[in-house]
């Protein structure tokens, strides 16, 4: 594009013929400058979504320690309710903890001792000790976090790997076999 | 150059910029540390046969990890290079790796036991910048950071923030070693510390945490450390308070005695040079002894910055029940008289421009730096009891001191009125101690 | 198998169809002078420019696109400030912490703290080009008097927007240059706990402006959170409706001043014009990216109120007041004097009625003013190179090859002219007035008055060569006999008291006595009052700098100290 010319200069447009023998041809170029503009643009938004995903987050951490696994009486302990939302549960089998939200719409469901069940203030739903939805609208039982015992005794829970299936959730290392 | 090749060059040129960023941002130094770190530990589990745990190990994706003490504020992220301290990568805390940042933390056993380090952190002890995620910038090593990390057994300092039973701690000796230097030596006659102590100096309670800003006129290029400048890394306070044991103080703080730079003219540091030799042809404290005072000074930080549960309280030993000129060697050890008289009142430190024997008129300059405290034993034999116990209650204002050189500034020095602070029969007995100490005169009474 | 429709066949397809027209209002692009115009037309954003325009207006060296440049990094600084405002949290708890975290661990954190900062900094630049570029041209003048002044707020709330930006990070240079900055405020006249007559009207510092811009006695949290508020929405909000009214009076004055030649060829905005800027533009994102990646932003130690670094000083652009700080009471370096430039500078184009030099660079047409106005930038910038390298610990005046680690001598006791208490001597009475105020009243006032109508009462014009000599031998013979007096000046104050008075001389009388005598009586007040108060503070600095002089005049009954 000449600059002189008031009228009518060309618009940039792609795919002008070339001649052949050249190895970086003309359109070459011109495509490699589009490509360029609209990369730039794709990069930069790409950028800023990666931005909005914080690699640091000042949230306790999803991997906690809870303490000798051998403090736990049988029943259900609520001693991590307000700091992880985690009920820690021991049976005579052994640990497992499990998640404190309903898997309806993330209420915080109650334990009530006295009729041995979570019962969800928000919607009516019910479970049972082991998780499982006896009434009310919730779809799938509440989620078990995966338990591990370090070197020392201590419970390591991870509320990042969860499992809900029975079967699944009966074994490690959804499951701590105590004796 | 037309228009349209100006075009497609800036775009060009534009987005190599921008991956030249993501390229800065992507390859930081933490990176390479956490993948070796990953290697280095999946290769130990395939030694062992765990080869699937191996494969989990070796291509686990690097994270800034971070340990978050909200009780003390603090956020570190030491775990991402120093690895084998995470406790969630490596759950039992040991490895056999000796080189950092992959090695364990020495001890573990002992100190994640009663120091959780999930719970602690690490700069709580270590100082250092916790949120710095670059080898400098962690370690505290830069301009803008004044608590960098400290080195060797200067980390006892950190413990006795907490622990104030420290002087029966394992693990804390070269900071109790510096406690009773610091009142063997007398520091306490002109630096308090938390309000207890002499007046002549600063008190040193928040001295850890001072900011280099508040200290007037400091300037590390006067500071050697082992007959060597310092490298601008170490502008640091660890190396501001050795200065002062390891160098002449009036070197580090010479101010304007001759009033070249003011109007009146000001004396040097009046704080004594304890690289002198003792009796014994020795440093009066030894580069060793600097450290250890220095390690325990280093504890020195405002206390209201420790919540109560970390802090682990000591009994104040009673003291020992005595009488006479024995309880007046202790009550002149408990006010750091040493400071300015010397160890046992044997010798009188420096007092820049006092006048004192050994002074030649004829250099009024030089002269100046030779005058000297009064040496209690030469002295204290020309006062009566009563006379004695008069003058270390009243003292001897600055503006008192007969100058050697008049107009010379005032000296730095004076006796303190001791009235408000020792207490009458302490004063007594301190009197019988001095006088059981004098050379004798000739003079009789 | 049916042929694939070629690239050329979906493109065509593509804006042939009812939501592409719908949407672009255009069809297949033709390039006619038509479509070029629709283009422009059609578009919203486009739309803020002409269709077509002067050839003479397209050149680059007629605008060097400062204008544009400085918007594109408004831009720029929206785009990046907005993504940080994601991660920062205005309180003096977090505030360091988050801009530590943008260093240290989020994805493109630093360098989007890098290009806000250094964008922020160019953009200052850049608008104090634009209006240099823009008065040279004389392109302030008639019909633009009111967009010049739209744009001197502009440049005032980019200062201020930079200035309140300042303090986010919460360190010690944001702290302490804030508290400089505030204090100022603090000495406004009537309205300052510190300034003249505030305690006469009940100020106190629980109630003054800066009690309401600190919300609070002191820098604080009200502070952090008052400074971000204004720096990130009501500051932003406004210079955005003043930048739509800037652009709109740009369209309307048809774009460019460049006089109009007989036949001149105009040009398509689109895409003559639009190329250029997008150039100007990408230019400035890849100068903003490659300054940003290569240099950190400065960050202190975190923010303490009992600790002042030494020296402190202001961002750059304000070190030149901080210096004028030196030499005169806050509430005339700080709040009149900035006051005085603003006013002044909006003022311009109401009060030069040169008709000439519109739209080129016209230096002999335009004598007077290019002359006061250049005076004005190079005093702005020359305090400024003094503040910023010349000022040492403790403000003291440090060569740059000299060591800031060597302590310098204490500074020479001052004294003031006319003041209470007089001692009837000249400065050898430190501290002290060497005159009464019944004597420093009036001849204060005197010599303003004379200075002010002089130049218009004396008709006839003064032949420059004759007079400027005439007037430096007077002020050598002065010199001269303060030197054989008992007085002894040094030859070095003998110099300066002649280079200094023949400036003052000669900006403040030759030349408005030359050029502006003739204008009526309201525009030459207002024009000599800015030139004298220009002059003066050169006078002012030569009498502390090379006499020792703190005041012309105190009266410390109501803080009033010139």
């Amino acid at each position: 594009m000449t600059d002189n010319a008031p009228t009518p200069a060309p618009v940039p447009q792609p795919a002008a013929p070339a001649p052949a023998a050249k190895p970086i041809t003309r359109a070459d170029f011109l495509w490699t400058g589009w490509a360029m503009l609209a990369a730039f643009f794709g990069a930069s938004a790409a950028a800023t979504a990666r931005f909005m995903f914080p690699n640091v987050i000042y949230e306790p951490s999803q991997k906690f320690n809870a303490g000798p696994a051998k403090s736990y009486d049988l029943g259900v302990s609520i001693k991590f309710l307000s700091e992880q939302r985690v009920w820690i549960i021991r049976n005579e089998k052994g640990i497992y903890a499990m998640w404190a939200r309903c898997t309806h719409l993330g209420c915080t469901p109650n334990w009530w001792g006295d009729q041995n069940r979570f019962k969800c203030p928000c919607h009516g739903s019910n479970y049972t000790i082991a998780g499982d939805v006896i009434a009310g609208p919730a779809p799938r039982p509440l989620w078990r976090c995966k338990v591990e015992l370090s070197a020392k005794g201590d419970l390591i829970i991870d509320k990042a790997v969860l499992e809900d299936l029975p079967g699944k959730r009966e074994l490690a290392p959804y499951f701590l076999e105590m004796a | 150059m037309s228009y349209r090749k100006l075009f497609y060059a800036l775009n060009i040129a534009m987005m190599g910029s921008f991956i030249w960023s993501l390229w800065v941002d992507f390859f930081t130094e933490w990176r390479p540390y956490q993948n070796k770190y990953f290697a280095m530990a999946a290769d130990v589990l395939e030694k062992e046969g765990k080869t699937a745990e191996a494969k989990k190990m070796r291509h686990q994706w690097p994270e800034i990890k971070q340990i978050l003490n909200r009780d003390l504020d603090r956020i570190d992220r030491c775990t991402t290079c120093h690895v084998g301290m995470d406790e969630y990568v490596n759950p039992t805390l040991k490895n056999n790796f000796t080189q950092n940042p992959y090695k364990a933390h020495p001890n573990v056993v002992e100190i994640n036991g009663k120091h959780p380090f999930q719970k602690y952190g690490c700069t709580v002890c270590h100082q250092g910048q916790g949120m710095g995620t670059t080898v400098a910038g962690a370690h505290g090593r830069v301009r803008n950071w004044e608590q960098p990390l400290l080195d060797g057994k200067m980390i006892q300092g950190a413990c006795v923030r907490c622990h104030a039973n420290f002087e029966h701690l394992k693990g804390t000796e070269v900071a109790a070693k510096g406690k009773q230097l610091f009142y063997a030596h007398g520091c306490q006659g002109c630096h308090a510390v938390r309000g207890v102590g002499g007046i002549i100096s600063v008190d040193l309670q928040d001295i850890a945490d001072k900011p280099l800003e508040r200290i007037a006129g400091y300037n590390f290029k006067r500071v050697k450390y082992k007959g060597k400048e310092l490298s601008e890394d170490d502008w640091t306070r660890v190396h501001w308070i050795l200065g002062h044991i390891e160098n002449d103080p009036m070197e580090v703080t010479p101010n304007d005695p001759e009033a070249k730079l003011n109007a009146e003219p000001i004396a040097p540091s009046g704080m004594p040079n304890f690289t002198e030799n003792d009796a014994t042809g020795k440093r009066e404290i030894s580069e060793e002894d600097a450290e250890a005072i220095t390690t325990w000074l280093m504890s020195m930080s405002p206390e209201t910055k420790i919540p109560h549960s970390y802090y682990v309280d000591a009994p104040v030993p009673p003291e020992p029940k005595l009488s006479g000129a024995a309880h007046g060697k202790l009550v002149f050890e408990k006010y750091g008289c040493a400071g300015c008289h010397g160890l046992h009142g044997s010798k009188g430190r420096r007092n820049f421009n006092a006048k004192g024997a050994g002074q030649d008129e004829k250099e009024p300059v030089k002269g100046m730096e030779k005058g000297r405290e009064p040496t209690l034993v030469d002295v204290v034999g020309t006062y009566t009891h009563e006379e004695l116990v008069k003058k270390i209650a009243t003292g001897v204002k600055s503006v008192d001191i007969v100058k050697f050189n008049t107009g010379g500034p005032t000296p730095p020095l004076y006796m303190p009125s001791w009235k408000e602070k020792i207490k009458p029969d302490e004063l007594n007995d301190l009197a019988a101690y001095l006088l059981s100490i004098a050379k004798k005169q000739d003079v009789g009474f | 198998m049916p042929t694939l429709p070629s690239l050329e066949e979906i493109k065509k397809e593509v804006i042939d169809s009812q939501i592409w027209r719908s949407v672009f209002r255009g069809g297949l692009w033709k390039d006619t002078p038509r479509d070029r115009s629709a283009h422009i037309i059609g578009n919203v954003w486009l739309h803020l420019h002409p269709v077509r325009i002067r050839k003479r207006a397209l050149e680059w060296t007629y605008t060097w696109g400062l204008g544009g440049i400085s918007f594109a990094l408004y831009l720029i600084l929206t785009i990046t400030g907005v993504l940080l405002m994601f991660y920062y949290r205005p309180t003096i708890d977090l505030a360091y912490r988050d801009i530590k975290d943008l260093e240290f661990a989020i994805t493109l954190g630093k360098l989007m703290r890098n290009m806000h900062r250094w964008a922020a900094q160019a953009m200052v630049v850049g608008v104090i080009a634009h209006m240099v570029s823009v008065f040279l041209r004389g392109a302030y003048k008639k019909p633009r008097e009111f967009n010049w002044s739209v744009g001197v707020l502009l440049l005032t709330l980019t200062l201020f927007l930079s200035f309140t930006g300042y303090l986010l990070p919460w360190d010690q240079l944001a702290i302490w240059a804030v508290t400089v900055g505030t204090n100022m405020a603090g000495a406004t006249p009537v309205l300052g706990n510190e300034g003249p007559l505030g305690n006469l009207v009940g100020a106190h510092i629980n109630n003054d402006v800066r009690f309401v811009l600190l919300g609070g006695t002191m820098v604080g949290e009200n502070t952090l959170l008052r400074f971000y508020v204004m720096h990130c929405v009501a500051v932003p909000l406004v210079v955005g409706i003043l930048l739509i009214l800037h652009f709109w009076r740009i369209r309307k004055d048809s774009f460019s001043a460049a006089p109009y030649e007989p036949n001149e060829e105009k040009w398509e905005v689109w895409p003559h014009l639009v190329k250029r800027e997008y150039i100007a533009a990408a230019g400035c994102t890849l100068f903003m990216f490659v300054w940003s990646i290569v240099m950190n932003a400065p960050l202190e130690v975190i923010a303490n109120p009992n600790v002042t670094p030494n020296p402190s000083k202001a961002p750059w652009y304000f070190v030149g007041l901080q210096e004028l700080l030196v030499y005169f009471d806050p509430w005339i370096a700080g709040v009149v004097m900035p006051g005085l430039i603003i006013v002044g500078l909006m003022a311009i184009p109401f009060i030069d009625t040169n008709p000439k030099g519109v739209g080129y660079y016209a230096w002999k047409e335009r004598k007077f003013a290019n002359t006061g106005f250049m005076l004005g930038i190079t005093m702005w910038f020359t305090l400024i190179a003094i503040g910023y390298w010349f000022r040492g610990p403790n403000f003291f005046w440090y060569w740059p090859w000299e060591s800031w680690l060597i302590p310098k001598a204490a500074p020479r006791l001052t004294w003031n002219v006319f003041g209470p208490n007089p001692t009837w001597r000249l400065w050898c009475t430190p501290n002290l007035s060497a005159f009464p105020l019944w004597l420093g009243i009036p001849v204060v006032a005197g010599l303003g008055a004379a200075s002010l109508l002089l130049p218009k009462l004396i008709q006839k014009e003064l032949d420059g060569w004759k007079t400027n000599l005439a007037i430096v031998g007077a002020l050598a013979l002065v010199a001269a006999a303060m030197r054989i007096s008992p007085l002894h000046v040094s030859l070095g104050q003998g110099a300066w008291l002649v280079a200094f008075g023949w400036m003052h001389f000669y900006f403040g009388f030759v030349m408005p006595q030359r050029h502006i005598r003739t204008l009526d009586w309201a525009r030459y007040i207002v024009t000599m009052a800015l030139v004298l108060s220009t002059t003066a503070v050169l006078l002012k600095m030569c009498a502390r700098l090379a006499f020792d002089i703190k005041y012309l005049i105190t009266i410390p009954g109501i803080s009033m100290n010139i």
